[in-house]
This record gives C-alpha cells, sequence and structure tokens, in this order.
C-alpha cells in the first residue's frame, strides 16, 4: 500500500508541473521523457519482471503509432477510437512474436535477437508498404480539436501522457502484489525451476509479453498523435528498442519507479549536456555517452539500486539471524 | 577512489540542475539582453543529417553575421542567431521550436529534412510562429494550410516536372538517342517518393524503365546493383540516393566500366557537390542532376562561394539556399517594422524580395511556396559544375551523350 501512495504521490507532483510557470519548452520536454517512460515501462514489464531482455519493442511501438495514423488518415476512424485499436494491434503483435519464440523455446540472447529481427522485418515492411506510405510515411492531419485527440495546449497532451504512465505505474504494481507477478519473478530467476513447481511458464510468458506489448504500443499510439508523423524509421527504428531498455536499466529493472526516473534522468542528462556544451554540435552526445557508461558502471542496478542501498544504510542492521533460523 | 566517483555523481546532478534551472529561466535570460531581433536557426546538425545541417547552419549564420555588418535590420537593430539542433529527427526539431518560442525569436529558418520540416511547421504554428522552409521538398510542407510556414526553394513537384521535362529536352535535342532508363534510388521518403514518380511518368515521355532497384540508406556495396546495370544495359541511369550512397554507386560503375549515355541524377546526393567533383574526379565527370543551385551570373553568389571556400568548406546548395533565407526572413522583418509575428507573417505573404542568391526572380508567396523557386540542371564538366538548362541560367552546353 505504501508503493500504491508513492505512485499518487509522484504522479501527482508530476500533474501539478503545468501549474508552475513551466514554459511549454519545459512541458514539451517532459511528455517526450514521460513517452520514453511508458515505452520503458513496457519493457519492464517483460524484461525488468520477466527477465526476458527484448531488442525490438519498437515492434509494438510502431504497430500502435502506424494503426493510430493508417485508421484516421486512409480509414477516416475517430482518433480516440484509433488509438485503442493502435494499443490492441500492438497487444496482438506481441502475442504473435511471443508464441512463436517461446514456443520454439527461445532464451536469452536468442530471444534478443529474434525479437530484433522482427522489429527489422517490420520496418523494411512499413517503409515499402502502399499502406504505411512506404518511404513517405504517414502524415495526420492538423486538427486542434479534442474529437480529434489534439490540443491546443501542451499541457493537456502532457496530463494525457501522465495519465498513461500512471496507469503503466499502477499496472506494475498489480504485478508485484499478484499470483501473476510471482510467476514472473520466478521464471525470471530460474525457469526450469519454476516449471518443475508447476508455473506453466511459456504462459506466463506469453501474459507478460502481450501486456508489455501494449504498453509499449500505447506511447507509439501517443507519439504519432502528438507529433502527426511517422515513417518507417521513427515508428519501427532501433532507436526506440534502444531507449526502452536503457530508460528501464538504467532506472532499475523490474522495480514500478525504474523507467520512470530513468527516463527522466536520462534525458535530463541530455539536456544539460546540451546547454553545457552550447553550440558545438555533437559534444553534448559525448558527455551524454560518458554520463550513461558512468551509471551503468557505479549503479548497475539503476537508480533504484541506490536509492535501496540509501535507504538500507539509514535503516537500523537487522539482528544476525541464529544458526537454527537460518537453518529452518 | 570512491570520494572521486561520489564528486562525479554530484557533478551530474548539478549539471542536471543546472540544466533544468537553465531551461525554467531561459526566456527571462534571453528577453533580459537587450534590442535587436532574434532569428531561430534550426538544423539537424547531429545525427544523420548532420553534414548537411551543419552546411546549412553555416549559410544561414554568414547571412546573419554580413546583416548585422551592415548594421543589422533597420530600426531594429542587429540580429542574434538563436541556434537550434533539431538532432535529425522530428521530435528533436519539435523541442528546439519550443525553446525557440519561449527565447522569443522572431521567426525560425531551417528544418532541411522533410519530416523535420512536418512537424516544425506544425509546432511553429501553434504560436503563430513565422517558419521559413530552406530545403525540405515534401510537398505536404506547404499544402496543409499553415498561414505561418513558407518554403523559399522549390517542392518535389516542380522539381520532377523541371527534370522530366529537361531530360526530354536534352535527349530530343541530341536525335532521342536515349530509349530506355534504369533507376537506383535509396528507399526512404526521398528516393522511393522520386522512383514512384518517374515509374509514372517517363513511359508517357518515351521511355522505358528497364528496372527499379530500391536499396536503403546506408548501403555499403554497390557491386551487385551495378551487375544489373551491366546486364540491362540501359541508355540513361537515374540514381536517386544521399551523398555517401551516390558516390559510392558513381565509383561503382566506374569500377566495373559500365557507362550508359547518361547518369542523370534528381536532387542527386552527390551529383552538384563540389566535394564529390574534388574527391573523385573521375567518378563524377559528365554527371547531370536536377537540383537546387545558386545563380551563377550573381556577384553575390560568387562572393559569398569564395568565401565559404576561404573557409575551407564546400559551397553545398544547403549553404546558399540558407544564405538566401535568412536574407528573405530579414528583409521580411525589417518591411514589417517590428518583431512582431503577425506582422512578419503578412510582410512575407507580399514579399517581392530579390537580393537572394538563387534563379528564382522577386519572390512571390500563394499558400507559402515561393512561386519562382525552381531547380535547375548542372554537368560536372572539366572537374567544375556548369549550369546547362534552363538557358537564361545556362553557363555550359550540355555533354549528352557521355564520350566513351
Amino acid at each position: 500500500m505504501r508503493r500504491l501512495a508513492m505512485i499518487v504521490l509522484v504522479v501527482a507532483v508530476l500533474a501539478a508541473v503545468p501549474f508552475t510557470e513551466a514554459s511549454n519548452a519545459v512541458l514539451n520536454f517532459l511528455v517526450v521523457a514521460l513517452l520514453i517512460a511508458l515505452a520503458g515501462q513496457g519493457w519492464n514489464v517483460l524484461g525488468g519482471y520477466g527477465g526476458q531482455y527484448s531488442f525490438g519493442h519498437a515492434a509494438f511501438f510502431g504497430t500502435g503509432a502506424y494503426v493510430t495514423a493508417v485508421l484516421q488518415v486512409r480509414y477516416g476512424v475517430n482518433a480516440w477510437l484509433a488509438f485503442a485499436l493502435g494499443i490492441a494491434a500492438g497487444a496482438l503483435v506481441g502475442a504473435v512474436i511471443g508464441a512463436l519464440t517461446f514456443r520454439s523455446g527461445l532464451r536469452g540472447s536468442y530471444f534478443a535477437l529474434v525479437t530484433l529481427a522482427f522489429a527489422e522485418v517490420l520496418r523494411i515492411v512499413a517503409s515499402v508498404a502502399p499502406i504505411t506510405g512506404a518511404g513517405v510515411g504517414t502524415l495526420i492531419k492538423l486538427d486542434l480539436r479534442h474529437e480529434a485527440l489534439q490540443f491546443q495546449s501542451r499541457a493537456v497532451f502532457y496530463w494525457a501522457i501522465l495519465g498513461l504512465v500512471a496507469l503503466s505505474l499502477v499496472i506494475a504494481w498489480a504485478i508485484e502484489h499478484s499470483r501473476f507477478g510471482a510467476w514472473l519473478t520466478a521464471v525470471r530467476e530460474n525457469e526450469d525451476a519454476a516449471r518443475a513447481l508447476g508455473v506453466d511458464a511459456t504462459r506466463v510468458k506469453l501474459g507478460a509479453m502481450t501486456l508489455s506489448a501494449a504498453i509499449t504500443a500505447a506511447a507509439g499510439c501517443f507519439y504519432a498523435q502528438y507529433f502527426l508523423f511517422i515513417d518507417a524509421g521513427i515508428a519501427y527504428g532501433p532507436w526506440i528498442s534502444v531507449e526502452a531498455l536503457l530508460t528501464a536499466i538504467i532506472g532499475g529493472a523490474g522495480t514500478i519507479f525504474g523507467p520512470l526516473f530513468g527516463a527522466l534522468l536520462v534525458r535530463l542528462l541530455g539536456e544539460a549536456a546540451r546547454l553545457v556544451t552550447g553550440d558545438a554540435p555533437g559534444l553534448d552526445l559525448v558527455i551524454y555517452g560518458a554520463a550513461l557508461v558512468l551509471v551503468v558502471a557505479f549503479a548497475p542496478r539503476g537508480l533504484m539500486g541506490i536509492v535501496a542501498d540509501i535507504r538500507s544504510a539509514f535503516r537500523r542492521p537487522a539482528p544476525r539471524p541464529t544458526a537454527e533460523a537460518a537453518g529452518g | 577512489m570512491p570520494d572521486r566517483i561520489g564528486l562525479s555523481r554530484r557533478s551530474f546532478l548539478m549539471s542536471s540542475a543546472a540544466g533544468t534551472a537553465g531551461m525554467l529561466a531561459m526566456p527571462a535570460v534571453l528577453r533580459a539582453q537587450g534590442a535587436g531581433v532574434k532569428l531561430g536557426v534550426l538544423h539537424p546538425v547531429t545525427g544523420a543529417l548532420s553534414y548537411s545541417g551543419q552546411q546549412g547552419r553555416l549559410g544561414a549564420t554568414i547571412a546573419v553575421e554580413e546583416l548585422n555588418a551592415a548594421g543589422g535590420i533597420k530600426g531594429l537593430g542587429k540580429i542574434e542567431p538563436v541556434l537550434g539542433d533539431a538532432q535529425s529527427t522530428p521530435d528533436g526539431g519539435t523541442a528546439e521550436v519550443e525553446k525557440m518560442n519561449s527565447a522569443g525569436v522572431a521567426a525560425i529558418v531551417g528544418g532541411y529534412g522533410s519530416s523535420i520540416c512536418l512537424a516544425v511547421s506544425q509546432a511553429a504554428s501553434r504560436y503563430d510562429l513565422p517558419y521559413m522552409v530552406d530545403v525540405g521538398v515534401t510537398d505536404a510542407i506547404v499544402t496543409r494550410g499553415l498561414k505561418n510556414t513558407f518554403r523559399f526553394g522549390p517542392g518535389f513537384g516542380v522539381i520532377a516536372k523541371t527534370a522530366l521535362d529537361n531530360l526530354v529536352t536534352l535527349n530530343d535535342q541530341a536525335g532521342k538517342p536515349a530509349k530506355t532508363v534504369m533507376i537506383v534510388h535509396e528507399d526512404s521518403a526521398f528516393g522511393s517518393g522520386l522512383a514512384k514518380l518517374l515509374n509514372d511518368q517517363l513511359p508517357a515521355r518515351g521511355f522505358q524503365i528497364l528496372e527499379t532497384i530500391p536499396h536503403p540508406t546506408p548501403t555499403r556495396d554497390f557491386n551487385n546493383v551495378v551487375l544489373k546495370i551491366k546486364a540491362a544495359n540501359p541508355d540513361i541511369v537515374i540514381p536517386a540516393d544521399y551523398y555517401n550512397e551516390y558516390v559510392l554507386l558513381a565509383r561503382t560503375m566506374l569500377q566495373q566500366q559500365v557507362r550508359p549515355k547518361a547518369i542523370y541524377s534528381v536532387l542527386g546526393g552527390a551529383a552538384s557537390s563540389y566535394k564529390f567533383v574534388k574527391e573523385f574526379p573521375d567518378a563524377a565527370k559528365y554527371i547531370m542532376d536536377c537540383n537546387h543551385w545558386f545563380d551563377p551570373r550573381n556577384a553575390k553568389a560568387l562572393a559569398l562561394k569564395k568565401k565559404v571556400e576561404a573557409q575551407g568548406q564546400f559551397f553545398t546548395y544547403e549553404v546558399f539556399m540558407n544564405y538566401s533565407a535568412v536574407l528573405l526572413v530579414a528583409d521580411a522583418i525589417e518591411k514589417a517594422g517590428a518583431a512582431d509575428r503577425a506582422k512578419i507573417i503578412a510582410a512575407l505573404e507580399g514579399s517581392t524580395f530579390v537580393g537572394h542568391v538563387m534563379p528564382y526572380g522577386p519572390t512571390k508567396f500563394v499558400n507559402g511556396q515561393n512561386q519562382g523557386a525552381a531547380p535547375v540542371n548542372t554537368q560536372v564538366l572539366e572537374n567544375d559544375i556548369q549550369v546547362i538548362f534552363p538557358a537564361a541560367f545556362a553557363s555550359s552546353k550540355p555533354v549528352f551523350p557521355m564520350p566513351a
């Protein structure tokens, strides 16, 4: 329950940002950071809690983005409905890829490579298929009405993505507190042992993959609706797969707040590096990269790992367990 | 050792905090800097389009320096460029627009890539912030009814039509030696769009398309593509590629001794590039291109070329397009008489600016598109790039078919 209260607190603090004197530049920065956090939370469900490291979450992000955009532009579907269908389509793609890979027993690096391959295949298909606009991409018409899921104010977009992130935090919390989450963690820690204890590992992984894909697809849907333009490189490009896993790992994989704090830190670091270096192109990327290397080197459990270390340092050391207690 | 680590981590936190504070405080700080006009100069100076972006920034900043050396904008003072990096992505461009808007720029110039221009124009339209596209050729940029968006250069439709018209004229003048064509294109917006257009229109103009070969960017080996060309033996090869791939294709063709009657490109990544001509003169020889090009009879253009080359840079189209676009926007701000966005948009709508270096004539904007904007045809002749069409700006006669 304390964790749930933390979620409410963090979301409330973030929700208050537009009421301060924050400029739209700050809001835009936060929208993009939250978008990445959402994609990262999707990755976290499968990679963090389930231990299935995917390198191809672009497959879900891109499917969400394309379905949202193409349904509106080519079939005149209402934007809200297209958004929901985009999430569903992303989940479906997750379920299909999951079924194919998990049933074939692919694990570890093989699983990572196969997911990467799926994303790349989708990228190539999207760059030639007429329905996606092929190489030209798909442009959603600028139409700043609520019915079209576009808003004049950046603040509304901000609250919308914050709402989605809040939902993803609650989902992560629910996973931690459910039987499904326990199975998932068991599969992560030792799949064979979990199977021996009666956990249907394939089914659990498939469920996690579908959920994970749906969350990342939601980020894709939001991207399409916010920037109103996507092409194959944006939707299915490796950048989003990397951002999703990077934010989750930097923040702390397998924790509720890991992806959110990771995304905020990574983005803030990038922005700070750019401010520090001024107009020297590329220097900021060097600083950003170096900083990331340091974070990973000195905080391998991510930001949440540091938080846990600090908390345990302040906590009174627990009495040493007696031999009987340890043995029993 | 742990101390040093702690220190470095602290310094990250501090720089992060400084970053946030800076972002929040930026508008106030910049407002405090006094009179003058702020102009957003936005290019993808990092990422996949970084070379083009940096060239664009070069052209724009030279224009600003020259204007400021002459006293800035009449009645308003010097121009203060607010440089932005779109990071070669639409979201990077959007983020810069937000910052520039907060900084209080009067207008934004740049964008370069079509997808960046699409995103930037939309973001700027939220604030009725005048936006001058430098290069981005996708026609959708100016056909969405955005009041704030103007494009100084030509769009895709005009470029493709000019290229096809000139190809037909070229062939007719030489007694129609060419009948067959092969298209090699990169598979993103620019290459695919062009290939589609050529496939639609070339047959109607009497050319047979033997094959259309797409390839991704980057591609690091063109041997198979060139073998295919060799086997099909077309009269004309039409490449639509970015710089690196274009160079590689031309060099591979030279190596495999594939010499069609013409290599004729549309917005060819390297064909109208002094860099290519200087570095690979043999591969570049006789290549024709339909592209953005300066007016070779304009003294200002030649002076700019000299200046850019004196800095050790190549005089690429990004440089003179951006140079011209900044001069145009500065002229509009001067006509508007204030750094007022609505007035600048009105001034651009009625603009008849002639002080640029492009062969466009006076500017005239209809729905944001400069009506006089058109590409020209160039050919690499005697280690230089000559204009061969239109006749009014030509500095040389075309050599076609190219000598074996």
